[in-house]
């Protein structure tokens, strides 16, 4: 059907499912961090605005922008793989958002490290570094979320020919906003799960670690009956033969749609009782079977379009198992790090 | 063609990838060298236990973290961003074939920011040797995804094996993989020396400044000799093409080449300073400054890759356009607009041309051109007219082999070169005025078949000479037509009279001053080096005198003779009369009259924008000539143009031989024809005939068409002996094959009157010419059995060339059949017969002298025999022109 304007696919060196499997995975480590970044500055930033200031858990700010973009980094990397053909074009329409998302994130990451390093010295100059990190890391959000969505959507690709020098938005996308406060929504509520799992490795004592680990872990609670609610909307804004995929469409799909539920139900649950453990284990599933709720959804939009199966797999192998073997030398070096890392002596003599 | 465009119209998206890849590769490579700096630094500290050294590392390991890992770290993503958006295509083959070397390179990303981040946070608060252990693993993670994406880029430059294999290891362990590895590990190692400077400035310790600076000088030198010895290798594993193109050819290298050497000599001149005592402030001035030329050393280099590079993204495979060379042929036969996939327009017709070429130009032209900024095509494209355009885009990636071919059709081509005239220069193209054809009246001179003792035939030479006129500004054809006259006493033996006679010739009325018409005799003593009296030639004979005996002719030698008349009428066959007089008594023995063909219909102005010269009829515009300089200065690196200027024009035989002119030329230097016709070959592609129309003046609907004799007439056209302009500089560039411009130039020559560019003999020109015997082995009129052309059959030598030989009784070829191009009885623009007017004085036929076994024109009787050559007599009649 579109195959007068949907480029033509490259070959890949191995078999699709590979880099199925990978995408799902990295691209939910990707998520885990990314809630545990914009939405820890964004808390942070309103307990700034609601004078609550604590400077705790968002010490780690910068190093989470760190981790977060070196994890964003294999998922952007597999989806070129497998859907690079819709991902490139989808790019090119957005061109110059999509590029400015560089620079704002660099002076995003450099606000980060301004938040912390000024925040006893310059307080107020400190804060507003976070207000603009979050609102940065809130731009980047938007066209990430902005472009995924443009590549799986061929039929609006015609806003190419609005402005073929990039300045386009899509917001003519009906599932964009749902989507986006659904992302946005979600980084809040994890976001909120990562401070308590922070006050609960911290050096604190008792009594208000205990405290700030329940305050969190009902804001996490809170935010998932507004994240029920901006689900729905989302889910209703898809296309039919999108949610229809969800509600017994496909068996597979339905059930982890139906699980995903469930496990809102049950972090509702564990939140407003306190069960830390469970509210993070909780927490972490739904994550994962939201990002795979995703990928299906993906493939519904798809369906009569493209799917990664049809690419051409010239078996090439041997690149892969040398990257499965460093990827076990890089685990064991991470270890080996951190473990000197705790074990060191703590001076230099 | 498979993606959408970024419609960047001024910027350019090379330029963004530009900015972007050189400010994230600057502190890549500072990352990684910087790596080793502060552990070694650190040892040294701990070793010699210096506390204030080890407060220096710490500090630098802070402004390192926030230089490497914010900046350096998200730029490296940004060059991702913007070459998918730039090149799709190319990078979407990167990805497909390197996937894994990428995973690998992450594996080491996230073990280099979790040592760094553990390095930072943990100084000072680690034994020693844990610390250490650390500072290690980071270099030697950062070295190591070095090596990763130098694979990578090193790929894209020489992808070596991967090109037949398609192996991944093939790919990344390609010819320039080494080179480059150890150059950019030099790099490294001097950029850490260099962003040292600028943590050690700020110290506030004057002593702890220097000993840091000292510290800093060994990183930015020891390494400079490694640098410069793998630089020389790393430009000897590319190939001889690339290396040809960025050093020598290809003038965008030229700014980048300079910025290079002079960031090295700044770098490494003024880093010097680190070495000498000065203050504080001056040395933090310096320690920027240094890192400045970093930055701008590192565009140097990576715009010289870049341009090595060219015109290709992977080489040999795909081309900067993102088509792969794979495709050309199939996008050639269908059309780019057929299998492109992100256009408005799938046809083109001449009614859309502009339209169409505008959205070639889109999607196959802005990956490396803007309209109106970096490396516009608009400013480029102003000194050639549509059709010169349209020539241009043929050509394109032969003789310039840092562009890629032009993909698509030819009306396409026409479509992109309408787009670029009409639109983006805002031009109509108008057809050239054209000379009206007159019908001259002609005088026949009078010849008595009972009573007329005398028998003087004459012809030009050549059967066309041209002229180059535009003296102000280059020559390479000055006002020169020679003409040759044979006299015959008649009888049953006739007698070639060689001596005891004086020739004289003139020049008809309207044609007596030629200086009034031509700059060459304002400027003969800087092109020829002579000061001639005006009017007359470079032989010393005006267009009036007295021929030379020479042999068994008599010659008047480079006769100034001009095509244009005193009222202003464009005339190519000026006429002469020749009069034979007895040299002692000045009685007329015989007279006739012969045209000196001579045009300045050069068809230059056809590509080179400008027009004529002379009336808006003929000649060579100042502003073609101007244009054809300029080409001329920007391929070759020469300052024609500005000489000109200076009121210094040359000859461009000075440079170029030309047996033509006598002409040695200098060595090294490709001779005039094989220049000429070598460099044009490769925008005239394909045309047969009609190439040799675009510049000589035969074109048929032109003002002179000089080609008008018998073969004319019955449609041997000039390919049919001379070859297509393909052949026939393939033949003259084999002949110069240890000059280095003859590859250049015929490499993209295709033979068409030869199935091998080996089967084409290397070939002199105005030596090595058609031999007419090729198709008249035996004299008779058709081919003897003979098919095919007389291409590459060549005359054995001077005295074979049809203006040279004889028959078997001294009597010149020409002198009965008509000069060449004008073989009797020739059709004249300006007159039917105004070719023909001796063989109708001699016989009242316009056909060869003699014809219709005739020889009673100088034998007085029937022959039987034939003497002159073979199958003269007893076949069937020739044909002859009439009214």
């Amino acid at each position: 059907m579109y195959d007068s304007i949907i480029p033509t696919a490259d070959t890949i060196p191995v078999h699709w499912l590979w880099f199925q499997v990978l995408l799902i995975i990295t691209f939910f480590i990707h998520m885990i961090l990314m809630n545990f970044l914009l939405g820890g500055s964004l808390l942070t930033v309103w307990d700034i605005l609601t004078g609550k200031l604590e400077t705790r858990a968002s010490g780690s700010i910068p190093t989470l922008v760190a981790l977060t973009v070196n994890f964003g980094i294999p998922p952007l990397l597999f989806i070129q793989v497998l859907y690079g053909h819709l991902f490139y074009s989808s790019s090119v329409m957005l061109a110059v958002p999509w590029i400015l998302v560089i620079p704002i994130l660099i002076l995003a990451y450099y606000g980060a490290y301004l938040f912390v390093r000024k925040s006893g010295s310059a307080p107020l100059f400190s804060k507003v570094a976070l207000v603009f990190t979050s609102l940065s890391l809130l731009f980047v959000a938007f066209m990430l979320v902005n472009n995924n969505t443009l590549a799986i959507r061929p039929e609006r690709w015609g806003i190419y020919l609005n402005n073929p020098g990039g300045w386009n938005l899509n917001l003519g996308e009906p599932t964009l906003l749902p989507r986006y406060l659904h992302f946005v929504v979600a980084a809040l509520g994890i976001g909120a799960l990562g401070r308590a799992i922070a006050y609960r490795y911290s050096k604190m004592d008792a009594g208000e670690k205990e405290g700030q680990i329940r305050r969190n872990l009902k804001l996490f609670g809170w935010i998932t009956i507004i994240q029920l609610a901006v689900g729905t909307w989302f889910f209703l804004t898809m296309p039919e033969t999108v949610w229809r995929t969800f509600m017994g469409g496909s068996l597979g799909a339905t059930a982890l749609m139906v699980a995903g539920w469930l496990l809102a139900l049950l972090i509702l649950h564990s939140t407003f009782t306190g069960r830390f453990a469970p509210a993070m284990i909780l927490g972490g599933l739904e994550v994962l079977v939201m990002v795979i709720v995703r990928d299906l959804a993906r493939s519904a939009y798809l369906k009569e379009i493209f799917h990664p199966s049809q690419l051409e797999n010239v078996n090439q192998q041997s690149p892969l198992y040398v990257f499965l073997l460093v990827f076990v030398v890089g685990l064991f070096a991470l270890y080996y790090m951190i473990r000197l890392m705790f074990n060191a002596k703590t001076s230099r003599s | 063609m498979n993606y959408p465009v970024w419609y960047l119209p001024q910027l350019g998206g090379g330029l963004l990838i530009a900015v972007i890849a050189i400010l994230h590769v600057v502190i890549s490579h500072l990352a990684v060298g910087g790596g080793l700096f502060l552990v070694v630094t650190e040892r040294q500290a701990v070793k010699t236990k210096n506390s204030a050294l080890l407060e220096y590392v710490k500090k630098h390991t802070w402004f390192f973290l926030l230089l490497t890992m914010v900046f350096g770290g998200i730029s490296g993503v940004g060059i991702w961003f913007i070459i998918s958006l730039v090149n799709p295509a190319a990078t979407s083959s990167l990805i497909h074939n390197f996937v894994f070397g990428w995973a690998i390179e992450w594996v080491f990303f996230i073990a280099e920011i979790v040592s760094l981040l553990i390095y930072h946070y943990r100084f000072g608060k680690m034994d020693s040797r844990s610390h250490m252990i650390l500072g290690w693993l980071y270099f030697i993670f950062a070295w190591l995804s070095l090596f990763i994406i130098n694979g990578i880029l090193g790929f894209m430059l020489t992808p070596g094996k991967w090109i037949e294999t398609g192996n991944f290891w093939n790919g990344f362990f390609n010819p320039s993989f080494l080179p480059s590895l150890i150059f950019r590990t030099s790099i490294s190692l001097i950029f850490a020396g260099v962003f040292g400077l600028v943590t050690g400035a700020w110290l506030k310790d004057k002593v702890m400044r220097r000993s840091v600076f000292r510290l800093c000088a060994g990183w930015i030198y020891i390494p400079l000799v490694i640098l410069v010895l793998t630089g020389i290798y790393y430009t000897q594993v590319i190939s001889a093409e690339s290396f040809e193109n960025l050093f020598h050819f290809n003038r965008e290298s030229s700014p980048f080449i300079t910025l290079i050497i002079v960031s090295s000599i700044l770098l490494f001149g003024l880093g010097l300073f680190t070495l000498v005592r000065m203050s504080q402030p001056l040395q933090k001035t310096g320690a920027i400054l240094l890192v400045v030329i970093c930055f701008g050393w590192m565009a140097g280099f990576e715009y010289m890759r870049e341009i090595a590079r060219k015109p290709f993204v992977i080489y040999g495979y795909m081309y900067s356009t993102g088509i792969k060379s794979s495709q050309m042929e199939s996008i050639n036969s269908e059309g780019f607009l057929a299998q492109a996939k992100w256009t408005r327009i799938k046809e083109v017709s001449e009614e859309n041309l502009p339209e169409a070429g505008a959205e070639i130009f889109r999607l196959q032209c802005m990956i490396c051109h803007t309209v109106d900024g970096y490396n516009d095509v608009r400013s480029k494209t102003g000194q050639l007219t549509e059709r010169g355009l349209e020539a241009w885009l043929t050509g394109m990636g032969k003789v310039n082999s840092y562009m890629p071919p032009f993909a698509g059709t030819d009306i396409e081509k026409r479509a992109v070169a309408a787009y670029i005239y009409r639109v983006l220069q805002g031009k109509s193209t108008t057809s050239p005025k054209v000379q009206e054809a007159i019908s001259f009246p002609l005088e026949i001179p009078p010849f008595n078949p009972d009573t007329s003792e005398y028998v003087l035939l004459a012809w030009n030479d050549l059967g066309m000479h041209c002229l180059s006129d535009n003296d102000k500004y280059f020559c390479f054809l000055p006002p020169a037509n020679t003409l040759n006259a044979q006299l015959f006493r008649r009888g049953p033996l006739p007698e070639l009279v060689n001596s005891g006679v004086t020739m004289e010739y003139a020049v008809e009325e309207g044609f007596q001053h030629p200086e009034k018409h031509s700059l060459f005799w304002k400027y003969d003593q800087e092109i020829f080096g002579v000061d001639l009296p005006e009017g007359t030639g470079l032989a010393g004979k005006g267009v009036n005198g007295t021929m030379d005996a020479k042999g068994n002719l008599y010659e008047a030698k480079f006769i100034p003779v001009m095509p244009y008349m005193d009222n202003w009428t464009f005339n190519p066959y000026p006429q002469f009369t020749i009069t034979a007089r007895d040299g002692s008594t000045g009685e007329v023995l015989a007279m006739t009259k012969v045209i000196a063909p001579t045009s300045t219909e050069l068809g230059c102005r056809n590509c080179h924008e400008g027009g004529w010269r002379w009336n808006d009829v003929a000649g060579l515009a100042d502003e073609t000539a101007i244009n054809i300089l300029k080409v001329h200065d920007r391929y070759n690196g020469t300052t024609l143009l500005q000489d000109a200027e200076d009121g210094k024009p040359g000859l461009c035989q000075s440079c170029h031989a030309d047996p033509a002119l006598n002409a040695a030329g200098k060595p090294g230097v490709l001779n005039f024809s094989s220049a000429m016709h070598g460099f044009h070959a490769n925008y005239l592609s394909g045309m047969d005939q009609d190439a040799c129309n675009m510049c000589h003046p035969s074109n048929p609907d032109g003002s002179t068409m000089c080609f008008r004799g018998r073969h004319s007439e019955i449609g041997v056209g000039c390919t049919e002996c001379h070859g297509t302009i393909e052949d026939h500089a393939l033949g003259l560039l084999a002949n110069q094959a240890d000059i280095k411009e003859a590859a250049r130039l015929s490499r993209g020559l295709e033979p068409v009157y030869a199935f091998t560019k080996e089967e084409i003999k290397p070939r002199v020109p105005w030596v090595m010419e058609p031999d007419c015997q090729s198709c008249h082995t035996n004299f008779n009129i058709s081919e003897d059995g003979f098919s095919g052309t007389a291409f590459n059959l060549w005359v054995p030598g001077l005295e074979a060339l049809y203006r040279s030989r004889t028959d078997n009784h001294g009597v010149m070829c020409m002198a009965c059949h008509g000069s060449t191009h004008a073989i009797y009885g020739a059709r004249n623009r300006y007159g039917l017969q105004r070719d023909n007017q001796q063989p109708l004085q001699y016989q009242g036929l316009a056909g060869t002298i003699g014809t219709h076994d005739n020889c009673m024109v100088c034998h007085t009787i029937d022959m039987s025999a034939s003497g002159h050559h073979r199958n003269m007599l007893n076949r069937d009649p020739l044909p002859v022109l009439v009214e």
